[in-house]
Parts: C-alpha cells; structure tokens; sequence
C-alpha cells in the first residue's frame, strides 16, 4: 500500500514535469521535482523503504530522459546517501534548513551532470547556459523545497492515519464477528 | 588492522571510481537495455493522457471561446506558408541539384520519402538534455534511429522504442550530431547540438565562405537525414586567425518549443557512396 502510494506520488511528479511545466514560463527550468521526494525518503524513512525507491525513480528517469544510463541513479543514490549520513549529526527540522538541503541536492545533481558532460563526454566545453541553469534551479529550490517536503509529510501522515482507521475498523469486525 | 572510519573511507573511494567507470561507459553510447522499453511503456500512456487533456481543453479554449474565426484562419494561414516555405526550399534544392547533375550524372536526388505522423506526448524531464516521447512505436513501423522532421526542418532522430512509444534525440541536445551543408557555398560541417535552443556548426574549414543568413541543410552523409532536408540558419559566424575552423552558431527552423507533432521517416534514402567509388 505504502509503496502505492509513493509510485502514485513519483508519477504524478514525472508526469507534471514531462507534460505541463515545460510548457509553462518560468517553469521550464525548473529543478528535477523529485530531488525534494528523495530528500524526504532520507529525512523522514527508514533506509529499506528509501533504497527501493530511489533505485525505482532512477531507473525510471534515466530510461525517460537522453541522459547517459546510470546519470539519474547515481544523483539519486549520492543524494539519499549523503542525506541519511547528514541526518546523523544534524536533524533538518526549521524550514531555512530544509531549503538549504533541497538546494544542496540541486547543486549535487547539477555537479554530477555537469561531471558527465565535461569530464566523460564526448564534448568537454561546458554549456553557455550552465551557469544560468544551475542558479535558476538553486533558486526554485530554495523557495518551493520546503512547500514539497511538507506536502509530502501531509499526505503521509493522513495516509497513515486512514490505514490504522481501515486496521481498527478490520480487527473491531473480527472482534465482534468471533462474540 | 584497520579503522572503521578507514573501511568507510575506501569503501566511498571505490564506489566513486565504479561509479565512474560504469558511467563512463554508458555515457560513449545509447545502450539499448533490455528494460528500458518497460519504464516507457509504464509512464508514456499517463504523459499522453494528460497531453491530450491538456490540448483538449486549451483546443476548446483557443477555438471556441477566444476568437473563433481567427484562431482558424491562423491555422490555415500558418499550414500554408509552413507548405510555401518547404516548396520554396525543395525548388532552391532542385535548382541547386540540377546545376551539379549537369558535370556528375551519376548522383542520385532525394524522391519522397514514406513518413509516419507521431504526436509529441512529454519532453526531457531534465534541463540539461533535449528529447521528445512521441506516440508512436514499434507496432507502427519505427525502428531506432529513423530521422524525425516536421515541414520547417530537421527535427532529431529515434534513439529508444516500446511498442507504442518512441524516445526521440532533438538536434539541439548536446549528444546530436548532423552531417550537414551551407545550402549556398556547399561548405560542410557537423551541426551539434548546444544547452540553448541553438546549434553550433563544427569543423568548418576557414577557407570556406559561410555567412549570416545562409540556409544550412542536410548533407545526408550521416546516414541517417535525407540530404536537403532544412536544418537552420546562419546566425553568426567568427574567424579567429590562429583556429583552423570557424565558430559558427546555427539557429534552427524548428521551435522545439511549441513542437506538438512531427513526421518520422520510414524509409529514410540512405546515399550508397561505397557502391559508387
């Protein structure tokens, strides 16, 4: 069911990216919407339920995108790596840090995209409009992350919520069947 | 003997180091796993319901709310020139082609070509790659790396297939390559993709007269585009003394923004220059 609802949740996150923001302005360059839901997994789920996830969204998005095969896995992985092991020493409640890690996963993306253009493509120039893309999406991630990991906390707790009514509900049914 | 810090130390170093080399290695080409078709084939049909949702309502809203008559008659005129603009650029073709037939009687024009209409249903969902997910796939005849054009021009070519969808390389990302002509001087080069949506054309010999405003076409060399097919224009040259090729950034026909359909050809002619030699 949990796991339901996070590929429900990727999809929906896939799909708005791929077939509405870019044909919106401002929107077009936006950062990858699922930095965020990783960002979540690391924070707020265990490594078990966050490892499937993430392997699942890179798959998906390397095979959606022109991107060389493994680009997206690898974001992803670092990204849920590096989050588990900075939750070790720091606990990312305020919003101000919550903006500044979504950031940070942004620029990490960015960083090993722009590594595999220059370092192991077949064009080493980096791109004029790099500069300007990676500050454009830093910014965007520092004012809509937060509003994603909320919303991401929101759904979960009240998906939470409905499953242990639906346990309740079941075992009250069974209870009461066995009088 | 060691350290558990240490063990976690070498053990992120090695990671790294695979990490690289296995990217390494997917990054020289488009591998043709297996499994890719699968992650198309499961997200492909929610991109094309809410593409055609979404042209649905804006269609409804474009032509029967916000000025009926003159949303049609735009329509109409923009199919029109879109026709002008390919007839006109086949006859300059043509025209060329005749000239060069004269003194080499053996070189083959481009006939028509079979094409197949395929609707774009959801772009790159990454800014630093430029790629299209059309609705057409294996069941309709395409293959990978047949060329995708629309009536301006050269659009990119197939580089991944399901049954029913296709992944399609736009010649604006940076991993294109088209072999291609400047229509007036014949002067060629090697049109690649930039992260804008403009081209730069590469390994154009200084010697050679290329100027702003001149058409770059297909030269068909590649294997891949019909030769003559539009690419862009010339929207600024530089010489620079000490290089021994020109800097040259092409603007391409196509609005790879606003691109809702394009055609795929099937049956792409292929030059047979080794037969010929």
């Amino acid at each position: 069911m949990i796991y339901c609802f996070y590929i429900g949740a990727c999809l929906c996150l896939v799909i708005l990216q791929t077939t509405i923001l870019p044909y919106l302005p401002l929107l077009d360059r936006i950062y990858d919407l699922l930095i965020p839901f990783i960002i979540y997994l690391g924070l707020f789920r265990s490594i078990r339920e966050g490892l499937f996830l993430v392997l699942f969204l890179g798959f998906i998005m390397d095979n959606l995108s022109g991107s060389p095969f493994g680009l997206y896995l690898t974001s992803y992985c670092w990204l849920f790596v590096g989050i588990k092991w900075t939750t070790t020493f720091v606990q990312v409640r305020s919003r101000l840090l919550q903006s500044l890690v979504v950031a940070a996963g942004v620029l990490l993306q960015n960083l090993i995209f722009i590594g595999a253009f220059t370092i192991l493509g077949s064009n080493p120039k980096l791109p004029a409009e790099a500069g300007s893309t990676v500050v454009i999406q830093t910014l965007w991630a520092v004012g809509t992350g937060p509003v994603f990991l909320v919303f991401f906390r929101y759904i979960q707790r009240r998906l939470d919520k409905l499953m242990n009514e639906v346990v309740a509900g079941r075992t009250n049914l069974s209870l009461s069947s066995r009088r | 003997m060691f350290s558990k810090k240490m063990v976690l130390i070498v053990g992120v170093i090695v990671l790294i180091t695979v990490n690289i080399i296995v990217l390494s290695a997917t990054t020289k080409s488009y591998p043709a796993f297996g499994l890719g078709h699968l992650a198309l084939s499961f997200v492909a049909p929610f991109q094309e319901f809410v593409t055609r949702s979404i042209r649905f309502i804006r269609g409804i809203w474009e032509n029967y709310f916000f000025l009926v008559s003159v949303s049609q008659e735009n329509l109409h005129l923009k199919k029109s020139l879109n026709h002008a603009i390919q007839k006109n650029n086949q006859m300059q073709e043509t025209e060329l082609a005749n000239i060069r037939l004269r003194s080499l009687l053996n070189f083959q024009k481009a006939i028509t070509n079979r094409v197949i209409a395929a609707e774009v249903i959801g772009k790159d969902p990454s800014a630093w790659f430029k790629t299209i997910i059309i609705d057409k796939g294996k069941a309709d005849g395409l293959k990978r790396w047949l060329p995708v054009v629309v009536a301006q021009g050269i659009t990119g070519q197939v580089i991944e297939i399901s049954n029913h969808y296709s992944k399609v390389i736009l010649i604006i990302d940076r991993n294109s390559a088209v072999d291609a002509l400047v229509q007036r001087s014949r002067a060629r080069g090697i049109i690649k993709g930039t992260l804008a949506d403009q081209c730069r054309f590469e390994f154009v010999l200084q010697k050679h007269d290329v100027r702003i405003g001149d058409i770059v076409v297909a030269s068909g060399f590649d294997g891949v585009y019909p030769k003559g097919l539009r690419i862009g224009w010339v929207s600024d040259v530089i010489k620079r003394d000490a290089e021994i090729f020109q800097e040259i950034t092409v603007t391409p026909y196509v609005d790879f923004e606003k691109l809702e359909e394009v055609l795929i050809v099937l049956n792409p002619q292929r030059h047979e220059f080794a037969s010929q030699q």
